[in-house]
């Protein structure tokens, strides 16, 4: 399943209508967790990843791969991508803004 | 819990945050223990609030990046800027000195130009390595991006630090060609021909008439990079990726004089990268699989790890750019060169030419890998690195490489040893200390580790390429002669630049507001 935000911010659109001829609009025009989680996260957290392979001692079985969690309270998302824990480092809100973090945490725990 | 610039009181700071709230619009300063959070040194070596950033600002471009400077000037409240924010075992994005708001340039993400014909781009701070491949693949780029071992930092950045890759671009701050730089009081420059009106030249030609500055602006806090020009590397006809293996620990200055030579004749011709018996050991598991006793891991057990995997001493890789006949010219050559000083040595090549699909060896595609090395010595694990520059003269490269595993050992740690080859004439070692980071003891011992290793090697004259924040005094004041007069000099240029001292006080030591540690 894919939401999508509805609401651009303003400044994303301003910014996007103000680039130079020859420059390139890197601003997201909208947010696709599915699209972000393979741009960002399945690096580590795809199967053979550094984070699937360090999940899995402590993960239910079978379920080290996040898209495999029975489970993921996206509560417990939000907080890990914001804080970090053990080898991976935390994503900055201009990295994923609040809002965006919230969209990919409902997608992984509502897929799963 | 608040935390606050030095000098400034909770309610100026309230007022400094609504006006920099008016400057950029309030959805661009991040002040909740959330965001803050998230400006924290996941691998601080030590307390991560040692080096807790009070707010994070987020600009859009020069003009937001102009008020924010005025507020910022007003108040006298201190800014770090960062590019991508993962100067990842350096510190992060976390600042020098507690209470430093962030200045995160992140939203300043433009691939602005990629000149397919001269091999240049102009690129701003907020493009990461992932985003910068994905444009030139979008672009069916003939030019290749050199990048460093991770992807998530930024082009800019990692420039900027010294950064290093593995192509014949690797030594990234060569590849800078023109900067925009926006000074402490709003006013913004462009380097070398960019001070021309209408130029073509900017992303050409490195020294204009007059003196050379980009340098200046390389790990310094004499302005904000907002633009850098860099020259990029065409696609090549071919590659050979060449993984050799040196039996013996005592093969080490054999090996350095036999490399020197080629690096320097351009035989090898992109950076090449050793290690010792400890670091061929680490990559994708942890200590505890292999030894559980106190203190360093003896060499003993892991010239037996290495001797299971038919490995020597020193694993030595690099890649050769040049077409399917000069590579094989290339390779000739090496071979020669070690069957007359190291016949012991093993070989083994792999092959691409151009049109083929790419491999990994390559190391063309983004990558994140090294963030597996960070649990070896326990979890939460983190690192950080010691990195003295040094000459590829095997005698010298022996008393400094000799110096740090005696003292890695001495402080109980396993000393995971590096070399790249970064040019034909310095080797940047990468010693990296391991720990466990909610381990007090196991930080504070490789602070001290660290900092014995200074005085150590500011006793021999070797000076390092690059710090983790906590060490940035310590790096500085190794710059002796003539009683301190670099450090001195560059004191007085921030103090002329930036008199409010308002930009990332504290980095390379410079522009201190107090002391670290």
């Amino acid at each position: 399943m894919t939401r999508r935000l509805l609401a651009l911010p303003a400044a994303a659109i301003g910014a996007a209508m103000l680039l130079p001829l020859g420059s390139v609009a890197q601003e997201k025009a909208a947010f696709d967790p599915a699209a972000f989680y393979e741009q960002r996260c399945a690096y580590c957290h795809g199967p053979g990843g550094w984070g699937t392979r360090r999940l899995e001692p402590r993960a239910p079985e079978g379920e080290a791969e996040l898209l495999n969690r029975t489970s993921l309270p996206p509560a417990y998302t939000e907080l890990v991508v914001r804080r970090g824990i053990g080898a991976m480092p935390q994503f900055t809100p201009t990295e994923l803004t609040d809002a965006e973090l919230a969209e990919l945490a409902r997608w992984l725990e509502d897929r799963n | 819990m608040s935390v606050l610039p030095p000098g400034i009181d909770a309610a100026t700071f309230a007022r400094a945050l609504d006006e920099f709230r008016a400057a950029i619009g309030a959805e661009y300063v991040f002040a909740s223990d959330n965001d803050r959070a998230s400006y924290l040194d996941p691998f601080d070596i030590g307390e991560q609030d040692a080096h807790a950033t009070s707010a994070a600002l987020a600009p859009a471009g020069v003009d937001d990046l102009r008020a924010l400077l005025a507020v910022a000037n007003r108040y006298r409240i201190p800014l770090w800027p960062v590019s991508m924010g993962k100067n990842l075992a350096y510190g992060t994005a976390a600042p020098a000195m507690r209470g430093t708001v962030v200045l995160d340039l992140k939203r300043m993400n433009r691939v602005l130009e990629v000149d397919e014909e001269l091999g240049t781009a102009l690129v701003e701070p907020g493009v990461s390595f992932f985003d910068f491949k994905a444009e030139l693949d979008r672009r069916g780029s003939g030019l290749w991006m050199s990048g460093p071992s991770h992807s998530w930092g930024s082009v800019i950045g990692n420039a900027l630090e010294h950064g290093v890759g593995y192509t014949p671009y690797g030594e990234h701050v060569e590849q800078i060609c023109g900067l925009e730089v926006m000074l402490a009081d709003g006013t913004l420059v462009r380097t070398g021909f960019g001070a021309l009106e209408g130029t073509r030249e900017w992303q050409a030609f490195k020294w204009p008439f007059g003196p050379g500055l980009d340098g200046m602006f390389t790990q310094s806090n004499f302005a904000i990079v907002t633009k850098m020009g860099l020259h990029m590397m065409p696609e090549p006809e071919g590659m050979a990726g060449v993984s050799m293996s040196i039996p013996l620990r005592e093969d080490y200055a054999a090996l350095i004089d036999t490399l020197r030579p080629l690096r320097m004749t351009g035989v090898i011709n992109a950076p090449y990268t050793i290690a010792n018996g400890w670091r061929q050991m680490t990559g994708g598991r942890t200590r505890s699989q292999v030894y559980t006793g106190e203190g360093a891991v003896p060499r003993e057990r892991m010239e037996e790890l290495l001797a299971e995997r038919g490995q020597g001493w020193w694993s030595l890789t690099f890649n050769l750019f040049d077409s399917p006949e000069g590579l094989d010219l290339k390779l000739s050559k090496i071979r020669e060169a070690f069957a007359a000083s190291l016949p012991e040595a093993t070989m083994e090549v792999r092959r691409w030419r151009k049109g083929e699909p790419q491999q990994a060896w390559m190391r063309q595609d983004v990558s994140l890998a090294p963030l597996g090395v960070v649990d070896w010595g326990g979890n939460p694990g983190g690192h950080s690195d010691f990195g003295p520059v040094v000459v590829p003269i095997g005698e010298r490269a022996e008393q400094v490489y000799a110096i740090i595993e005696r003292r890695f050992i001495e402080y109980g740690k396993d000393p995971w040893i590096g070399m790249f080859g970064i040019s034909s004439r310095a080797l940047i070692f990468v010693a990296d200390m391991f720990y466990t980071r909610t381990d007090a003891g196991d930080t504070a011992r490789c602070r001290a580790l660290f900092r014995q290793l200074c005085e150590d090697m500011a006793d021999i004259g070797v000076g390092l390429y690059r710090t983790h924040i906590r060490f940035m005094e310590d790096a500085a004041r190794m710059h002796r002669w003539n009683d301190h007069a670099l450090p001195a000099l560059n004191n007085r240029i921030k103090a002329a630049l930036d008199p409010n001292g308002i930009l990332a006080p504290g980095k390379q030591g410079i522009g201190t507001w107090e002391d670290g540690e």
